[in-house]
């Protein structure tokens, strides 16, 4: 129930993300360009976000959708909606990336690459829902506690565990456990009461 | 707790964690097993937190691909399916030259033929690709143009349609140029200036806009650092609906990425005069 009801929602008249995915499998390249059309920003947005590097962000975004097309049977559509496994597979991606650089490296990196000029929204109609529910996200993580919040934001865009959460934090285990799930839990109900 | 009361599964206490990769190693073995013992309710509940850490994606400040990414994607995906024709034509020819061998002698220069007319129909093919490709590249060259034109519009509508509201922009430090604001209620916020220093570091610059609302937050907008030549230039083309809402602007040096909430004091403000 949960589910359904916050299903991101798509604009009327367009196909359906399954629908779209489905057509990948018969190696649709307008299907393609449809989905990546559609979530291209909300994907390198988290991306540029772990990754803070843009052209760093834009590799990972490439292999992201070059692994949709190649594998796109690997999306179960019983098993929930399309976007949110796109935006697992993308934090996993960039969280892998993350990773593996060694800090000299990312040291490195950060000296030689800036961030580009960011380009806004192109089309607010079609993004409208998606960017509601944004705001009401931001707002509802945005009414946590400073240090709350930042245990979030550390396991979602940094992938640390509750241990190393702890230890950056200089903060109890348990205390940050508890933010975690009941910050978590305090965006669930703010979402459901949304709906 | 009450002998009636119904036992709550306490791996469901782990889910919200499990999905957002912050389990301790022992505690998510442990969850796994549970979860291989075939638990429905932690199976649903684990489906509903993945969607939920999933929404942690909206906490990313808004940014956008270069368009040079989805040329050179889509560039790829059409060598896959070129690739994927040529090979399944490759392997139906391949298939016809499987040939009994006391037949060998006499189908040898057919299956040659076969050959030869092949890579003659793929070297015709690999041209028109090229052609095609080609082709693409100019189209691609003229989407990018008639975005940039009508982007160049855009903000030429905003800057002289007289429904558009000015907000100049005082810096908050002496040696530091003021920024102007233009926002016109259906096409935008445009904020530029000049002689902008760089932010330090890997840093940038973020827009907020302050809602008049007691007790609301700012609410986060678009990043971007000045140019090397000091020129700053952004463009919001998605402002809320109504500019009676908002009772300012602000500019805000942030981390790289921008932040969900302001961590530093705005240098740029602006009062929202508009209805």
């Amino acid at each position: 129930m949960f589910l359904a009801v916050f299903t991101p929602s798509e604009s009327s008249g367009a196909p359906p993300d399954v629908a779209l995915v489905r057509r990948l499998l018969q190696r649709d390249v307008n299907a393609f360009e449809e989905l990546y059309d559609r979530h291209s920003r909300i994907v390198y947005g988290l991306v540029l976000r772990i990754l803070q590097q843009a052209a760093t962000a834009e590799e990972v975004v490439q292999d992201v959708f070059l692994q949709l097309w190649r594998n796109a049977a690997q999306y179960d559509t019983s098993r929930g909606p399309f976007l949110p496994w796109l935006l697992t597979l993308s934090r996993n991606r960039a969280l892998d990336h993350l990773r593996r650089k060694s800090e000299r490296q990312r040291r490195r990196e950060e000296q030689a690459d800036e961030l580009p000029a960011v380009v806004a929204v192109p089309d607010f109609e079609s993004c409208l829902d998606e960017k509601r529910r944004a705001l009401r996200v931001r707002e509802l993580i945005g009414e946590l506690q400073p240090q709350q919040r930042r245990a979030i934001e550390l396991a979602y865009f940094e992938g640390l565990s509750h241990s190393e959460i702890a230890a950056k934090l200089q903060e109890p285990l348990g205390t940050v456990k508890s933010w975690i799930r009941n910050g978590l839990l305090k965006l669930k109900e703010g979402l459901q009461s949304t709906a | 707790m009450s002998n009636n009361e119904p036992t709550r599964d306490p791996f469901l206490e782990l889910v919200e964690s499990y999905a957002l990769g912050s389990l301790d190693p022992e505690e998510r073995a442990s969850l796994e097993a549970h979860l291989a013992a075939g638990c429905a309710e932690c199976g649903k509940a684990l489906e509903e937190a993945r969607w939920l850490v999933s929404q942690l994606a909206c906490l990313a400040p808004e940014a956008g691909p270069s368009g040079v990414l989805r040329a050179r994607l889509i560039e790829t995906v059409r060598a896959d399916v070129a690739n994927n024709v040529a090979n399944d034509e490759f392997a139906l020819a391949t298939s016809r030259a499987i040939i009994p061998l006391w037949m060998w002698g006499a189908v040898a220069a057919s299956v040659l033929f076969a050959f030869y007319n092949f890579y003659e129909a793929r070297s015709v093919r690999q041209a028109i690709r090229q052609t095609q490709a080609a082709l693409d590249e100019q189209v691609d060259l003229q989407k990018k143009s008639a975005q940039e034109l009508a982007l160049a519009r855009r903000e030429a509508v905003i800057l002289t349609d007289p429904r558009s509201v000015k907000i100049p922009m005082p810096a908050g430090q002496k040696d530091l140029p003021p920024l102007q604001a233009t926002w016109h209620a259906a096409l935008g916020i445009l904020v530029s200036g000049e002689s902008l220093p760089l932010p330090r570091d890997n840093r940038t610059l973020q827009l907020w806009l302050i809602p008049k609302a007691a007790g609301s937050k700012p609410i986060p907008s678009l990043t971007v650092r000045p140019d090397a030549d000091g020129k700053f230039h952004l463009l919001v083309q998605n402002p809320p609906d109504s500019q009676g809402d908002t009772k300012a602007l602000a500019i805000t040096e942030e981390p790289a990425g921008g932040s969900p909430q302001p961590t530093t004091t705005p240098v740029w403000v602006g009062a929202v005069t508009g209805k």
